[in-house]
């Protein structure tokens, strides 16, 4: 670009040696404007871009691996029969610790890298969505599971057919929260080791560069409310007849 | 290279000229001494202690500051740079990986690391094997020694061995420039009182009394923060105002207080609007940048790792580095920019 | 010195701080909280109420919910700047979802049988929402300003990056010069703060629910109210 332009015609070394320092030139933006479009532009392709695809890869693994998990977990906790009262409360304290702690811990552990904000963000994902998995697993009315007895399924038919379906309702909106909700805490984790849409907010707030801060914030917002609205969408097209149900239920 | 030659030599006695002669003198000086040696990988000991600490030009210090020729690096092992969450970290970051790459090293760049002790550790754990560490941090965060340096040279020393004897690392030259605690006043202000060190801070009033200063909130206890001020220059009337370390400027210019506390290589301090106040009894210690590497990296990356890695050093000065802070700082220039024009200025070739 | 050591140093060093930091930290989960109630609880029970609008208490509310903290704080400090505004706006958006939500789910799910009873004893329409609706609303009311304060005492650490000092966000947000063993010490009084908010607003709830319609932490109706209906859970 200009480096050589900015180089080229050399201004004089101090008397006494000394390095040259050449003229870097007035940068994208007058200084001090809240929001420079120009740097913006500038900057999508080196920085904005890949950030935002870092940002929405995170979320992926994190909120994938942890529905895995949970949905597996809550299965088995809900044929033991575990965790009949207080998880609510236990996962709602583990949910309160400072997340830029959370995962400062796991550093001399695994190391800055993507993996330790990935155990962080997947622990998180998991508290929120096991509880929702099992409440939706014990959602059903003795009735009901009663009646399906009747009709001669087994246990097993009856979980399958009748506790895991009206769970559904329950895991989704589980996963939606669960979505926003590591959105927001990977940009925390950029705390940790420069990725995803944190990295930009935590560089600027060094010297309260404004473009980028509002740049970065902005993305992030955007990316939780287009996630929040496909998975929506896809609430609906899963639980048709939960619609209804939705208002009254818990 | 070839292009900025020819521009130079249009002129007589080019600005660059002398650079280049004694380059190349500190090249052949090199070479010889080199020879001399022996070609063995024992490389530390002597670029450490035959580059001078602080405060020398790179055309005096002698060897081992001279830009390397050619790619030496083609072929060595893997070099992991660290460097820490700010922004005069990341520009030296940059600048030692591509000054690296450039003479055909393979570098790994970890930027925003962290911390003292989260880089420390990073280092401990081999995840990064070298890092630039400000020798006076080295011994307060990581050494944990409470006594105070002397001098520069000695808190270089006393690092530097702290490295050798606990992390199976050591020190190589540390810059010309430093970045210590400053404490700045609007040149208004220190006109009026006839204010040029810390210790004038007496003319405000008895043991500087109706004197505010704007700190980082630590910085109430510690000796190179508010204990120093009075103790070793008697402000003992001072009045401390604890604030974020992005608001002590806004402090300084909306006039809550009359004082506070920078950083001496803060862009801001190139602008004019502050006057930072020297400190003869240097309670803000000795913060000399050193790169900090594994004693088995420096064996195994041979000389020119150590001598091109000493040539960007030496090429930081308290001007040079104040420059640099300031367009990335408050032109908001990407350092990895900045840095590759400073390096291209001061005849980065490959 | 071992790890563990040096944070019970930290603590018997700069117990002083922290309580001061613990202070300023409910201070202002409580500033945020008051706001969040003020904005919330009239939309929610006014939607409630007339069983109306509810994409404005419900899709409004988990828009809220949806927004990133962090990123509504870098955004208000070019809107606003740095300061307390920044972390309270950034709290009462954390706070108000919950409460909107659990307000208008609770007023617009009181028993339409009461609402009829007391609309035929001549009541208006402020009678029934003060005498009927909000009475029966309470447990939920109560519940959700409780997971509000909670979440806001749990996440107000954040105010040490929006210019905002005085919270325990000082200490972690500042591990270079508190230390790793700093930080962890202040993270564990940041969770002992937020399990005592969770433990005594649990204690008020309990006390303000009228008997029969207490519910347990789990949302999963209670022993009494088990028996009073003869339901079997498993």
């Amino acid at each position: 670009m200009s480096a050589l332009a900015a180089a080229a015609p050399t201004p004089t070394p101090p008397p006494g040696g000394g390095p040259v320092i050449p003229n870097f030139g007035g940068g994208a933006c007058p200084s001090h404007t809240t929001f420079c479009w120009n740097w913006v532009t500038q900057n999508w392709g080196p920085e904005l871009g890949p950030r935002l695809a870092e940002h929405v890869y995170i979320t992926l693994i994190a909120v994938g691996i942890g529905l895995v998990i949970s949905l597996a977990a809550a299965m088995y906790a809900y044929q033991r029969g575990w965790f009949e009262r207080g998880f609510i409360a236990l996962s709602t304290l583990l949910y309160t610790i400072p997340a830029v702690a959370f995962f400062l811990f796991f550093v001399p552990i695994t190391g800055l890298s993507l993996t330790t904000i990935e155990i962080g963000l997947v622990g998180y994902t998991f508290l929120l969505l096991f509880r929702n998995a099992l409440t939706g697993l014990r959602s059903v009315p003795p009735e009901v599971t009663a009646a399906a007895a009747g009709v001669g399924m087994t246990p097993r038919q009856v979980f399958f057919r009748i506790n895991v379906p009206l769970a559904v309702p329950s895991i989704m909106a589980g996963l939606r929260i669960a979505t926003v909700t590591t959105i927001s805490l990977a940009t925390i984790a950029a705390y940790i080791t420069p990725l995803g849409l944190g990295e930009p907010i935590f560089t600027a707030l060094h010297t309260v560069f404004t473009t980028e801060l509002i740049a970065a914030g902005v993305l992030a917002i955007l990316l939780a409310l287009v996630a929040d609205g496909l998975l929506v969408l896809a609430q609906r097209a899963v639980t048709p007849w939960a619609r209804a149900r939705l208002r009254g239920a818990r | 290279m070839s292009h900025g030659t020819h521009a130079r030599n249009l002129g007589s006695r080019s600005p660059g000229y002398w650079r280049r002669i004694s380059a190349t003198a500190s090249l052949a000086a090199l070479a010889l001494a080199v020879a001399a040696c022996g070609s063995s990988g024992s490389s530390s000991s002597s670029s450490s202690s035959a580059s001078a600490p602080a405060g020398t030009s790179s055309a005096s210090s002698g060897a081992a500051t001279g830009l390397p020729a050619g790619t030496p690096g083609k072929g060595k092992p893997t070099i992991t740079i660290g460097d820490k969450n700010f922004s005069e970290e990341n520009l030296i970051g940059d600048l030692y990986q591509q000054a690296l790459q450039a003479k055909g090293y393979t570098v790994v760049l970890k930027a925003n690391v962290g911390a003292s002790e989260v880089i420390d550790s990073a280092f401990q754990s081999g995840q990064i094997n070298l890092y630039p560490e400000y020798t006076g941090e080295i011994l307060a965060a990581v050494a944990h020694q409470t006594g105070r340096s002397a001098s520069a040279q000695q808190a270089w020393q006393l690092a530097k061995a702290f490295e050798e004897q606990n992390r199976d690392a050591t020190l190589l030259a540390e810059t010309p420039f430093q970045d210590t605690d400053v404490v700045i006043v609007k040149p208004a202000f220190a006109a009026k009182y006839h204010l040029q060190s810390i210790g004038d801070l007496i003319n405000v009033g008895p043991a500087g009394k109706g004197v505010t200063w704007a700190a980082q909130p630590p910085d109430r206890t510690r000796f190179a923060g508010l204990v120093g001020l009075q103790q070793a220059y008697g402000l003992t009337a001072v009045a401390f105002d604890g604030v974020d370390v992005g608001l002590t400027y806004n402090a300084l210019d909306s006039g809550a207080v009359n004082s506070a506390d920078a950083f001496s290589t803060d862009g801001q301090l190139s602008t004019g609007k502050y006057v930072a106040l020297q400190d003869p009894k240097h309670i803000m210690g000795f913060q000399h940048i050193a790169p900090v590497v594994k004693k088995s990296l420096l064996a195994s990356e041979g000389p020119a790792f150590a001598q091109t890695l000493n040539w960007v050093d030496s090429l930081l000065t308290q001007q040079a580095i104040l420059q640099m802070n300031a367009a990335i700082q408050l032109r908001h220039i990407d350092p990895a920019v900045v840095a590759k024009q400073f390096l291209a200025a001061n005849g980065l070739t490959s | 010195m071992g790890f563990w050591n040096q944070v019970g140093h930290f603590y018997a060093d700069h117990s002083q701080l922290l309580l001061h930091e613990v202070g300023s930290q409910v201070l202002l989960s409580l500033a945020a909280v008051a706001a969040a109630v003020v904005i919330a609880l009239p939309v929610g029970v006014l939607t409630g109420h007339l069983h109306r609008w509810s994409f404005v208490a419900i899709s409004g509310g988990n828009a809220l919910r949806a927004l990133p903290t962090l990123a509504i704080i870098a955004v208000g400090i070019g809107v606003y700047g740095l300061g307390f505004v920044n972390i309270w706006v950034a709290m009462i958006i954390l706070a108000v979802p919950l409460i909107l939500t659990n307000t208008y789910t609770a007023v617009d799910g009181v028993n339409p049988a009461l609402v009829e009873a007391a609309r035929g004893m001549g009541m208006n329409a402020w009678q029934i929402i003060w005498r009927v609706e909000l009475p029966n609303s309470v447990p939920l009311i109560m519940a959700g300003i409780r997971t509000a304060t909670v979440y806001v005492i749990a996440t107000a650490y954040l105010a040490a990056f929006a210019g905002s000092p005085g919270t325990l966000g000082d200490i972690i947000g500042n591990e270079g010069s508190y230390t790793l063993a700093g930080v962890m010490a202040a993270a564990i009084v940041a969770v002992v703060l937020a399990f005592l908010a969770e433990l005594l607003l649990g204690l008020a709830q309990g006390m303000m629910t009228p008997r029969g319609l207490r519910l347990t932490a789990d949302g999963v109706p209670g022993r009494a109210y088990r028996r009073a209906f003869r339901l079997n859970f498993e």
